[in-house]
């Protein structure tokens, strides 16, 4: 066991609370998940937002936001630089977010952040109907 | 061809503009005139990879201004982004010849007033507006290509020059 590693979930629009919210009908109540919307913010009030998230965080900590290149990207790279021991990781989906939340007691920061990118690739299969 | 875009925007690259704007014209170029943001490598190197398969360059506003002409006669398209209406004004008042600019996020700051959803105004900025349209560039509230183009006089009469 390793100290739990904490995470903040920044997405477009309401999709951070309904992803924590689906992950909660698999996996049951979750605490220690913060998560925050960009919408309508300039880059600069997000990244506000963001350093009175993670300025609680004493050993580090996961900014997990939807896409590249989106604002939640940019303000938490942005956010990172200036303090220590944040991993962004981008293209977050659910069984990427079950991972961590099975997972965050167990990993050091950088090997969880890895993890969970394998997990998030891992995760995106195609099946193509197979008519009987 | 080739500036595709002129926009004001305070989170210079990011989802619209990638995603929305870059996906439907496909540029071969964003340039991003800002002087904070040139000075600071780790700045460029953040907006840099913003945009994953579009050249980006991070310059100063009177850099892109001596580069406006030159990337207008070039073919393959470019978006220009500045910060704000401040820096829109410095651009033209240094020569760049831009018809249009879109205004697509000057969010919510102490002071500032509702213009739309995403625009919001105060005095000074009303008054780069007026200026900048008395010389004959066209201000338009634009968020992302799907959705209509407003000038920026009928969302807010007192931009209005005459």
């Amino acid at each position: 066991m390793s100290e739990r590693v904490p995470a903040l979930l920044i997405m477009h629009a309401d999709l951070a609370a309904a992803l924590l919210r689906a992950a909660e009908q698999v996996y049951g109540p979750i605490t220690g998940v913060t998560v925050l919307s960009n919408e309508g913010l300039s880059r600069d009030a997000l990244e506000t937002r963001i350093q009175d998230i993670v300025r609680d965080w004493k050993s580090g900590g996961l900014v997990l936001t939807d896409f590249w290149g989106g604002s939640c990207h940019i303000s938490g790279a942005s956010v990172a630089r200036t303090r220590g021991e944040l991993v962004i990781v981008t293209g977050i989906n659910l069984p990427l977010l079950l991972d961590y939340l099975h997972n965050r007691d167990s990993f050091a920061l950088d090997e969880l952040a890895e993890r969970l990118r394998k997990k998030g690739q891992d995760s995106i299969r195609v099946q193509r109907a197979q008519p009987a | 061809m080739s500036w595709m875009i002129h926009r004001i925007d305070d989170r210079l690259i990011h989802g619209q503009v990638v995603i929305a704007w870059g996906e439907r014209l496909r540029p071969r170029r964003i340039v991003v005139a800002d002087d904070a943001s040139a000075a600071s490598g780790w700045e460029r190197e953040l907006l840099g990879s913003a945009a994953p398969g579009i050249q980006v360059d991070v310059v100063t506003i009177e850099a892109a201004a001596l580069d406006h002409a030159a990337e207008a006669a070039r073919p393959e398209g470019a978006f220009l982004l500045v910060r704000d209406l401040q820096a829109a004004l410095r651009l033209v008042e240094l020569g760049a010849r831009v018809p249009v600019f879109t205004l697509g996020g000057l969010h919510y700051a102490p002071g500032k007033e509702k213009v739309n959803e995403y625009v919001y105004l105060d005095d000074a900025d009303r008054r780069i507006a007026r200026d900048l349209i008395a010389r004959g560039v066209r201000l338009e509230a634009q968020d992302v290509p799907a959705s209509r183009a407003a000038a920026l006089e009928d969302l807010d009469a007192s931009v209005r020059t005459a």
